[in-house]
């Protein structure tokens, strides 16, 4: 029982990192724009946000908890700056946009060590042990017998997806901007027709969407690691846009997609002396995700509909 | 589509003398040199912001490449997987397909080739061996891309989203053929060793070429270059001269009209996943029949392979311009650059990964400024079509057949 619990905790992290993510792409495709810069906006957040977790708490000295929140803002802000790459490419540009998804992608990982150069002094990661929030146990739950390590020390973040999930329904579902951005990306020209104009919403997606995968990203090194490492996301920016699919585009049902895959992402970590596990090479485990939405997507079970216009741009004019 | 509108218009009457294939290509040359000094001139900001000079950095990335010893060498040598890579993304593109998968069907072709190399040296004979292990990988990179190929034909399950599942798939299955059935079992006893394959048998490499090229000892320089540059010439010749290619370019323009016209899309959408899963099958065979080979040795799959080539070759490929010959000049003009990361902190004081964020301005602005220009032509050419038609039909009352053709 305790060492489901600490599978549980585990799970607590990834689905922190997946959900927020999620929540990222959820807004940009929403509006339309497929973003599949979710894992390069990620890198930027990590590398950005550690750094701020260090300049502002250990270097200036202003300690915990305000250097880790500088360090989350500082992610969050640098995610939204480098996606209005992604916004000015496919948005005012009208260019493909997986192509500048995976340009994305591949210029994050190069910048992420530039960036760590000027930061740190080296290039692949940056000295351990950076200030990061107090962990803290929830209370009662981390109470159960056995079972209560799951929720016993926890970064407070952990909580943030719980308190977001309903402004996010509630925005996208109960606000003009909201319809207005969910109609653009249903029928843009429809939306064009009633005099509201799409490029304006979908800058703003797709900054959003920068700002949740950044701060996701920042969660992970200063939080989760305590340092910036290369490589450190480990592909969970793709694993958040299976969940997304998964959850049909929904920030709701987003929340058990994302717990799902972060448990798969627990089990060869925290259950390996279990028998049934052991009989399982963990790396048929850890590819569950994907053949899950694979499985998903094929229609086998169930049926996910994306927005109608997502990625319009790239579904008539290949070439 | 440049290719499938690029009809000249035959008839008497043009307004203007310019043929409508060089517009088109004076226009894309110019988009192409736009964007390489937009790129330039931006790079240049940031040289400026280091402190540096340029000109002065751009120059020793160009010496290290050109000049340099082994330069020309090592910068063919890292084309090559590039060359595969992108041809396997043009050629799905050709039929309006997204394959994200090369990635992944490349990591998987790595494995099944190193199963080949270690398990038939006895069956194959020789340079067979060669032969043999290169079909191995094809046949994986074609087994891998048939899936996203299948599910899409099938269920209609969109290939780029099926193919970015594929790839977190692939990275796990070659980690677990690495722990388990490949893992090696000769390590050198007391001597801790990184995780990998065996080593394979000598004859399973790729000879080297440098030689013949007076390259001098450049080990990495193989017969796998002419290998790739035989696979874009075929690849030319299927987009061009093939039914295939034809029906490709068909249901790329039009999915509908294709389908009205007799082609089955599924068909055609089927053959360009397994061309292209064959060609991704090759990405992976410089690092491991070459790189990693010696003069004696045949080189091994490590847990620390070269990944990512399957991204990069989507952006060679743009830089291309999805054509086959322009990828072999892109993916060399990409190893140029990329031979520049080691020289740049020894003789300046910028950053290897300047280049890696130099080569993403350039893949972005020509994305735009390629982007922009096919519209601005594509406007033109409807504006020339209707202007024409407008001259004809005041000269004289029945339009010639010819016209007819083009407007339809």
């Amino acid at each position: 029982m305790s060492k489901l619990g600490f599978a549980v905790s585990i799970a607590f992290t990834y689905f922190t990192i997946i959900y927020l993510t999620g929540i990222g792409g959820l807004f940009s495709e929403r509006s339309g724009i497929v973003n599949i810069g979710l894992e390069g906006l990620m890198i930027i957040g990590t590398v950005t946000g550690s750094f701020g977790a260090y300049y502002f708490g250990a270097k200036l000295g202003w300690g915990v908890p305000a250097g880790p929140i500088m360090g989350l803002l500082l992610g969050m802000a640098c995610g939204a700056a480098f996606a209005s790459i992604h916004a000015l490419a496919t948005v005012t540009f009208k260019i493909d946009h997986i192509v500048s998804g995976v340009v994305i992608n591949l210029v994050a990982v190069g910048l992420a060590r530039f960036l760590s150069t000027i930061f740190f002094g080296q290039a692949t990661q940056s000295d351990p042990g950076q200030p990061h929030l107090h962990v803290i146990s929830i209370p009662l739950l981390s109470k159960i017998p056995q079972f209560g390590v799951a929720f016993q020390g926890l970064s407070p973040f952990v909580l943030f997806p719980f308190l977001i999930v309903f402004p996010v329904w509630w925005v996208l579902n109960r606000t003009r901007w909201g319809l207005r951005l969910r109609s653009a990306g249903e029928n843009p020209e429809a939306t064009r027709a009633v005099g509201v104009a799409v490029a304006p919403l979908r800058w703003e997606a797709v900054l959003l969407s920068g700002a949740f995968a950044g701060l996701s990203g920042a969660f992970l090194s200063v939080e989760i690691v305590n340092n910036w490492r290369e490589g450190q996301t480990l592909g969970l920016g793709f694993i958040a846009l299976a969940a997304l699919i998964l959850s049909n585009w929904n920030p709701v049902r987003l929340m058990g997609a994302a717990f799902l895959f972060g448990f798969a992402q627990a089990i060869p970590l925290a259950l390996r002396d279990w028998p049934i596990i052991r009989s399982i090479p963990e790396q048929f485990v850890n590819m569950t995700p994907y053949v899950v939405t694979i499985v998903v997507l094929a229609g086998f079970i169930g049926k996910v509909r994306p927005p109608a216009a997502a990625g319009k741009a790239y579904e008539g004019t290949t070439t | 589509m440049a290719t499938t509108v690029a009809a000249p218009p035959a008839a008497g009457g043009v307004t203007r003398s310019r043929p409508e294939w060089l517009e088109r290509a004076v226009g894309q040359g110019l988009a192409l040199l736009l964007a390489v000094v937009i790129a330039l001139a931006l790079g240049s900001v940031i040289i400026i912001l280091y402190g540096e000079n340029p000109i002065d950095v751009y120059e020793t990335i160009l010496r290290s490449a050109t000049t340099a010893k082994d330069g020309p060498a090592w910068v063919l040598a890292a084309a090559t997987p590039l060359i595969f890579s992108a041809l396997a993304v043009s050629i799905c593109f050709k039929g309006g397909l997204f394959n994200i998968g090369v990635e992944g069907q490349y990591l998987v072709a790595m494995t099944t080739a190193a199963w080949a190399a270690l398990h038939l040296g006895g069956v194959l004979p020789g340079p067979l061996l060669m032969w043999g292990v290169l079909l191995f990988g094809m046949l994986g990179g074609m087994a891998y891309a048939a899936v996203p190929g299948a599910l899409k034909v099938k269920t209609g399950a969109h290939e780029v989203v099926t193919t970015i599942m594929m790839n977190g798939i692939a990275v796990s299955l070659v980690a677990y053929a690495l722990n388990h059935p490949l893992r090696y079992t000769n390590a050198p006893v007391g001597q801790n060793v990184d995780l990998r394959t065996n080593i394979f048998p000598a004859n399973a490499k790729v000879p080297d070429l440098g030689h013949v090229f007076g390259f001098g000892p450049a080990p990495r320089f193989s017969w796998l270059f002419p290998i790739a540059v035989v696979a874009a010439l075929i690849v030319w010749f299927i987009v061009k001269r093939m039914r295939l290619g034809y029906e490709a370019r068909a249901v790329g323009a039009s999915a509908g009209s294709a389908q009205a016209g007799g082609i089955s899309i599924g068909s055609v959408q089927m053959k360009l996943f397994l061309i292209s899963g064959a060609l991704a099958g090759l990405v992976g065979m410089q690092q491991i029949l070459v790189n990693n080979a010696s003069t004696s040795t045949g080189g091994y799959l490590p847990q620390n392979y070269e990944a990512t080539l399957g991204f990069t070759g989507i952006a060679v490929a743009f830089l291309g311009q999805n054509n086959p010959i322009g990828i072999v000049f892109a993916a060399i003009f990409w190893a140029a650059l990329s031979r520049g990361e080691s020289i740049l902190p020894i003789e300046t004081n910028m950053p290897r990964e300047f280049v890696i964020i130099l080569q993403g301005i350039l893949i972005m602005s020509v994305v735009i400024t390629y982007t922009l220009a096919k519209r601005r032509l594509d406007r033109r050419q409807t504006g020339r079509v209707i202007a024409e038609e407008e001259a004809i039909e005041m000269q004289q009352p029945e339009p010639p057949p010819t016209i007819q053709e083009v407007t339809a």
